[in-house]
């Protein structure tokens, strides 16, 4: 019973969608051809939304789309595209030297999350930088929460594996 | 627990998704181990890196491209004004109010209530109105609202439980001026709408999730509280229980 437009249901939720395509397709142009066409689907099933979980299904359509399109082996993983920092988030509690092993520091860990297997990044973004909880990332990749929960672990740890030590023990001693 | 048993819930104790018992259990594990909480302090500084990695933003041009993409298939107005007398009819049909009408109409005034919020909510994201005064100091956001509202909303300082104040403005639900009080948890934005409690049928309280946001609504103190956010539900219930002394 879909009593609200499309426009004001779908568009508060397009940084998300833009967000969580990019981190999967690894490539600014594929994200955005993802997000329109998921955006044509999601119109088509508009009707078919429940009022309470929009973003859950945005994403999860958007999901779909992306690997309806990129799910043959190898075609979207051969495309790593490490773009500059665009919207690097500073902490200004830093003094300079250290912001500049921070700012290597976070480099470092964007290329190890675009390494990391897309059944692994995607609940590592949608954890860490969209915020959602263990029920929330279940409804959207469609996998029971004890999945959710194996996934990060494994992720976690394999981003552990790859990072130098003194990155993630650095700043919690 | 013993380190295997931590091990296994690791993860769901570091994203606060563990329940307080198992969570108590963890922690009594940590007091007495090293090693374990050098893992859980590693994910720790994990976690704050990944989230400095870039947020990417869609362009503006598939804003817009999707905003063009529904206009062919919008609802006519005919229909839905059809659709509103059918709703009429059906309403006056129902004739004596009994107890259960009156619980469906105390839900739906809620509903409509928690409908505006997000509205808001949304607005205020979208146009460039998030803040009229700007500051994280309880102390210059609670009386910039003297004079502009006609009561006078409390604000609490939410920082040191990782909730910082951003600022406030003033704002509207459905025809009430309120007072916005707006949070921020990472990237995630916390509207909190104040306005003295008037009996409109509305439920004391209300937790809810509506069209991709999470609503909390409570009463303190002869003022109505209602939170909006597109921050997962445990966080967003830890924020209101500071709120809700």
């Amino acid at each position: 019973m879909p009593q609200r437009g499309f426009e004001e249901v779908v568009l508060p939720h397009l940084d998300a969608a833009f967000n969580y395509a990019r981190w999967l397709t690894k490539s600014d142009a594929d994200a955005e051809d993802v997000v329109q066409d998921a955006a044509v689907r999601a119109l088509r099933f508009f009707s078919s939304l429940r009022n309470d979980d929009a973003r859950a299904w945005l994403l999860t359509i958007v999901r779909n789309t992306w690997y309806a399109r990129f799910s043959k082996p190898g075609r979207a993983e051969q495309r790593l595209v490490l773009d500059d920092m665009k919207d690097e988030r500073p902490d200004d509690q830093l003094d300079p030297e250290a912001l500049v092993i921070q700012r290597q520091a976070v480099k470092q860990v964007q290329r190890a999350i675009e390494e990391l297997p897309a059944d692994f990044r995607e609940v590592i973004v949608l954890r860490e930088l969209e915020g959602l909880s263990y029920k929330e990332i279940a409804a959207v990749i469609g996998a029971p929460i004890g999945t959710v929960m194996s996934r990060l672990a494994r992720g976690r740890e394999r981003l552990l594996a790859i990072l130098d030590p003194d990155l993630t023990t650095g700043g919690a001693r | 627990m013993n380190c295997p048993e931590v091990d296994r819930v690791i993860d769901a104790y570091s994203d606060d998704e563990l329940g307080a018992a198992e969570a108590a259990e963890v922690r009594a594990h940590l007091d007495v181990c090293p090693a374990c909480r050098h893992r859980v302090a590693a994910r720790a500084s994990l976690g704050g890196l990944i989230r400095r990695v870039p947020y990417y933003a869609a362009p503006d041009r598939l804003r817009v491209a999707v905003a063009t993409a529904r206009r062919s298939a919008r609802v006519s107005p005919r229909v839905l004004a059809w659709a509103a007398m059918v709703t009429l009819a059906v309403s006056v049909g129902s004739g004596t109010v009994t107890r259960a009408v009156r619980v469906r109409q105390a839900a739906a005034a809620t509903t409509a209530a928690a409908q505006d919020v997000v509205a808001s909510h949304v607005r205020a994201l979208m146009a460039t109105q998030l803040l009229d005064v700007r500051s994280t100091d309880q102390h210059t956001v609670k009386p910039w609202f003297l004079g502009k509202l006609d009561f006078s909303p409390p604000v609490d300082d939410l920082a040191p439980i990782g909730f910082p104040l951003v600022g406030g403005r003033l704002d509207h639900l459905g025809a009430d001026p309120v007072a916005a009080l707006v949070y921020q948890r990472r990237q995630h934005i916390i509207n909190v709408f104040v306005r003295p409690a008037v009996d409109s049928g509305e439920a004391l309280t209300d937790t809810r999730a509506l069209g991709g946001f999470q609503v909390r609504h409570w009463t303190r103190g002869g003022m109505t509280f209602w939170a909006v956010s597109d921050l997962n539900d445990t966080e967003l219930d830890q924020f209101v229980r500071a709120l809700q002394p």
